[in-house]
């Protein structure tokens, strides 16, 4: 099926092809005629809202009479907080910014799919697997600076020394995997769940697409959620070599 | 049983020349083959997928009432397995789709 461009796209097709060229030349890729594509320009609006959500939130930052933007972002903080003190005790709230925006970010590129004329960025492979690369990377990175590179590489080796030229491949697989698992859950469950509210769509008529559409925006939120949940066990995983 | 088996096996190896019998247009009868595969490995991982969770909710149910006070944490657990055995589902879909 090809792709459709959305308004954003079109916009930025028509009046910043330059722009989209240059920065596939920073790449070496050639030069196409509309370089920009929907899941990269939803990608820009995402963050866009995040940013200016961000920024109002910080103007009206209270202590005595919290507004009803501190009251949404106090909520959500007290439950990305909580889980990762479930996770990690109270070491957990060092990471909490990592997890935050991770969660803020795949929650709304997924739900905004939901708005006509809008598409999810997460939709297409590449920002799943952005996001699963930077969790990969962030994880690692964790557990280094917590535990040494020495340690860190010690812990592949598994419980008994005997037993380590087995359990070094058996790890790295299993770590490299993580990031692909990642990837691959979100990016399937948002793209059947687009896939399936379309078919429906063609099939039948206005209550079952519309059915299954309500099942996607539940999707969405799992998914987010078991993003969130998994970074933290992957962090809490890094970081528990000392006990 | 057994002699039910062997005919059946016989009937196969007999009929799988014609089964097997390229046409004239064979990329047609590969996109055929492969959506047939791609449903019938679907159907499969649906299936145990759904086995799967199945016993997932019914172990934390079961714990649940069992143990009330520990219903949060079996919560999240319970959300966790669902998601990594659906995913497993998933992989699936995603290779049907590819081909």
């Amino acid at each position: 099926m090809p792709e459709t461009e959305l308004w954003i796209t079109k916009l930025f097709n028509d009046y910043l092809a330059g722009l989209g060229n240059s920065f596939l030349g920073l790449v070496g890729m050639h030069a196409e005629a509309r370089p920009w594509a929907n899941f990269i320009t939803m990608q820009i609006l995402v963050a866009a809202i995040i940013i200016i959500l961000a920024a109002a939130l910080r103007a009206r930052l209270s202590f005595d009479r919290p507004g009803k933007l501190q009251h949404i972002f106090e909520l959500i903080y007290e439950f990305v907080g909580g889980q990762a003190e479930d996770q990690m005790g109270h070491a957990g709230t060092k990471y909490v910014a990592y997890f935050a925006t991770i969660f803020i970010f795949i929650l709304i590129a997924n739900l905004i799919g939901i708005i006509p004329g809008f598409e999810s960025p997460t939709m297409n492979p590449s920002v799943p697997a952005g996001c699963a690369i930077a969790t990969f990377l962030y994880y690692n990175m964790v557990g280094l600076r917590s535990n040494g590179p020495v340690k860190y590489s010690a812990h592949f080796a598994g419980p008994v020394w005997w037993l380590a030229p087995l359990m070094i491949p058996i790890e790295i697989v299993s770590h490299l995997a993580r990031p692909l698992s990642l990837t691959i859950r979100l990016y399937a469950n948002m793209f059947a769940g687009e896939k399936l509210t379309m078919v429906f769509i063609s099939l039948t008529y206005f209550l079952i697409p519309a059915a299954f559409m309500g099942l996607h925006v539940f999707v969405a939120l799992l998914q987010a959620y078991i993003f969130l949940l998994l970074t933290m066990i992957y962090v809490a995983g890094a970081m528990a070599q000392d006990h | 049983m057994t002699k039910k088996m062997i005919l059946l096996v016989m009937i196969l190896l007999v009929a799988s020349p014609m089964l097997f019998a390229q046409s004239a247009d064979v990329a047609a009868q590969t996109k055929a083959w492969a959506s047939i595969g791609g449903g019938l490995a679907m159907a499969i991982a649906s299936g145990l997928c759904g086995l799967g969770q199945g016993k997932a909710v019914s172990g934390a149910t079961e714990a649940m009432a069992r143990n009330p006070g520990a219903i949060g944490a079996i919560r999240i657990m319970l959300i966790l397995g669902l998601a990594l055995i659906e995913s497993l589902a998933l992989y699936t879909l995603v290779i049907v789709l590819i081909k």
